[in-house]
């Protein structure tokens, strides 16, 4: 599953990232990478970004949606 | 690396201020130096380094402003700025600003800082933020558990900010005692693997400590595997077996093996220093900002924006504008019965000049800036992009430009250098090439001042929102010149924060102080010469060379030739020289509805100001800065053209 099959509110876990060297390490300067528990905030109008919580810290990120396809999630129950 | 332990009290420090991006570096260097660099709550408003000398607590001390970094990879221009400064040895003491309130993401730099083995202090920043966010942070068990001094401040009261200092003082004199971060064993008895066959040219080429060296190649950093490479391709090949064996046992990918292990660490280290109540009731701020990331509440709040920018700047620069207008006038009308001859020409072109800055330009220019920054402060522009990526794919940009552009609507030359934030060079170019048709607050005095005194508040907006439109379809039309596409945004969100009234006065007074020392005398003078110039016929000339423009295309008075090439200089200018021009006070009983719609249009697309220009050659290069020229001028044309034949 892809974080931008997720709808809002979804918690999910980081399983793995796809693409290029330069997103991953975008990705992982903010925060972002295999293991992290992130909640979905907000998905954006017009197809656009999708705002995801990294659980543990709080901090925000938009992830535009061609980028977000990219990011293979392990789905998880909210609790 | 130098080590600073052996300076006397009497030597210059040098410190420099690392930290994540929108953690209030650039707010606790104007707080120590005065206002001296622009803050904002979004990423990247630092994208160069800045740098002052103070006097502080007793020692002259040279101060950095270092850009906003995660992390020390180099992934982009400002983490690559803020890392050659810190390694090129010349630091003799790091203070790190952490925003406390993010204190768990924050602290991954902090680790990473610390192995570069340089005198750092912990600056724990907006502490009070965090209190009222539930965390309670214990600083001297950050200290105790780190060996690096923590002290908390609020930057933007300047409270705490002396301690700062005296602790980043101490550290510098003692000697540094470097607590390196220690990782879990499998990590540790991987770098001292490496360690034991670390080549002594890598220590040579690389010269900073081999600790830090091994770290970033476990790291893929590509500089140091470059380093690696020409040193001892040998080495390069052990490091990367090592790498992948630590990938393997822990199932972890290569690329992100190290900072998993790093954000381990910190989320450890975080659990120990701090403890998080959960609260019931939501702050106000998060209160705000849950309805405007909502679709619906956000289209609301930036309409809301938008009309509030739009309004005050309208109405409330009309206003002062009319208060001033009398007493202005009334001192003007004196001159002839005080001076005479060649005196009273030069005097009155130079009291044109002078109550023009005063009573035209300020009037709308304040309040118009003013919004600008409580909007950079807030936070607000990085929801704006995520409310305008989507809409802006349309037209070939994402929502990272938003910045720009917004910024843009206050002076087009912060805009071009924030366009730097991008990270691809096809948006960068885009963006840059767009940013100059964006009506920035000299061109909206003018919108406001001539279209909206003569034609109304109606067409005013018309025009605005003419701009707009015109900016889109440049980008989308560019867009098509560069058919590949961009991956799309990353980009953080930043909590919202109340503004702090004085940090806004202070941002306003830098720019309105910008205004008053630079473009004021210009325009001063400016009129001064334009007098002359009227007096002695050598206008002529120049409306002369323009007639094809103005008189041909445009469909204006050819006297107005002079005042719009001055505009090149000034957009102000243009404004202020008309009155001088048409030899008149009553714009409207020369100008037709039409020939002032014209004017209004094409002085606010045609070439940008000259201080627009020369940003962007240093940002794009002669090609930008000629393309730019050539676009604006074109459409500036064609557009104001097209109003003048066809209405």
């Amino acid at each position: 599953m892809k974080l931008d099959d997720l709808g809002q509110g979804a918690l999910a876990v980081i399983a793995g990232i796809t693409g290029g060297r330069g997103v991953l390490a975008r990705m992982a300067s903010l925060g972002l990478y295999a293991g992290k528990k992130i909640r979905v905030v907000q998905t954006a109008p017009f197809k656009g970004p999708i705002l995801v919580e990294d659980v543990a810290t709080g901090a925000r990120t938009m992830i535009g949606r061609k980028i977000a396809a990219h990011v293979e999630i392990r789905n998880e129950e909210p609790r | 690396m130098s080590r600073s332990a052996t300076k006397s009290p009497g030597d210059e420090l040098v410190i420099a201020l690392a930290g994540q991006p929108n953690c209030g570096k650039s707010t606790l260097f104007n707080a120590v130096a005065g206002f001296k660099v622009n803050t904002g709550n979004f990423s990247g408003t630092t994208v160069a380094y800045t740098e002052t000398r103070v006097f502080f607590e007793g020692r002259t001390v040279k101060l950095i402003d270092l850009p906003g970094t995660y992390s020390i990879s180099a992934h982009d221009i400002a983490e690559k700025v803020a890392r050659d400064y810190l390694l090129s040895g010349s630091v003799d003491v790091i203070i790190n600003v952490l925003d406390s309130s993010t204190l768990a993401r924050s602290l991954e730099l902090t680790i990473q800082l610390m192995e570069m083995d340089v005198p750092m202090v912990i600056a724990l920043n907006m502490f009070d933020e965090a209190q009222k966010k539930g965390i309670a942070i214990d600083a001297a068990k950050l200290a105790s558990l780190t060996g690096v001094e923590a002290c908390p401040l609020v930057a933007a009261q300047g409270s705490g900010v002396h301690e700062l200092f005296r602790a980043a003082f101490k550290v510098s004199r003692e000697a540094y005692r470097y607590r390196k971060p220690v990782y879990d064993k499998d990590v540790e008895e991987c770098i001292a693997r490496i360690a034991s066959r670390y080549p002594q040219s890598l220590g040579e080429l690389a010269r900073v400590n081999e600790r830090f060296v091994i770290i970033r190649l476990l790291e893929m950093d590509p500089e140091f595997e470059a380093l690696a490479q020409e040193a001892d391709p040998a080495f390069l090949q052990f490091v990367r077996e090592n790498r992948r064996f630590l990938a393997e046992v822990h199932a972890w990918p290569e690329t992100g093996v190290f900072a998993s292990h790093r954000h381990a660490m910190v989320m450890d280290l975080f659990e120990d220093v701090a403890v998080v109540k959960s609260r019931a009731k939501l702050s106000f701020g998060e209160a705000v900002d849950s309805f405007i990331i909502n679709p619906a509440g956000g289209l609301i709040a930036f309409a809301a924006l938008i009309f509030l920018m739009f309004s005050t700047s309208f109405w409330l620069g009309d206003l002062l504008s009319g208060l001033l207008e009398g007493p202005l006038d009334l001192v003007g009308r004196q001159l002839p019965g005080l001076l005479s001859g060649n005196v009273l020409i030069l005097a009155a072109g130079l009291w044109d000049g002078v109550t023009a800055g005063l009573g035209i330009v300020l009037p709308f220019l304040v309040p118009l800036l003013t919004l600008m920054s409580l909007l950079e402060d807030t936070g607000l522009l990085p929801r704006i992009a995520f409310m305008m990526d989507g809409l802006l794919h349309r037209f070939g940009l994402h929502g990272k430009s938003v910045v720009p552009l917004i910024l843009g609507y206050g002076c087009n030359v912060p805009a071009i250098m924030a366009a730097r934030n991008l990270e691809y060079e096809r948006d960068r170019i885009i963006t840059l090439l767009v940013v100059p048709f964006i009506s920035c607050s000299a061109r909206t005095v003018i919108i406001m001042a001539l279209a909206g005194k003569y034609l109304g508040a109606g067409y005013a907006t018309l025009i605005y929102l003419g701009n707009i439109a015109v900016a889109l379809a440049m980008s989308f039309l560019l867009s098509r010149f560069n058919v590949e596409t961009s991956p799309g945004i990353i980009m953080d969100v930043p909590p919202l924060r109340r503004p702090y009234a004085g940090i806004v006065l202070r941002k306003v007074w830098a720019m309105t102080y910008e205004f008053l020392a630079f473009a004021w005398p210009v325009i001063a003078i400016s009129s001064i010469v334009l007098a002359v110039m009227a007096h002695a016929g050598v206008d002529a000339y120049v409306n002369a060379a323009l007639s094809p423009v103005t008189a041909f295309v445009l469909d204006l008075p050819e006297n107005l030739g002079i005042t719009l090439f001055l505009g090149i200089f000034r957009k102000e200018l243009t404004l202020i020289m008309l009155e001088s021009a048409l030899g008149t006070a009553n714009v409207a009983s020369v100008l037709s509805p039409v020939q002032l719609l014209v004017l209004v249009v094409f002085t606010v697309l045609y070439i940008p100001c000259i201080a627009t220009i020369s940003t962007l050659w240093k940002e794009g290069g002669w090609k930008v800065a000629a393309a730019s020229v050539a676009l604006n001028t074109a459409v500036a044309l064609v557009v104001a053209g097209t109003i003048a034949h066809v209405l």
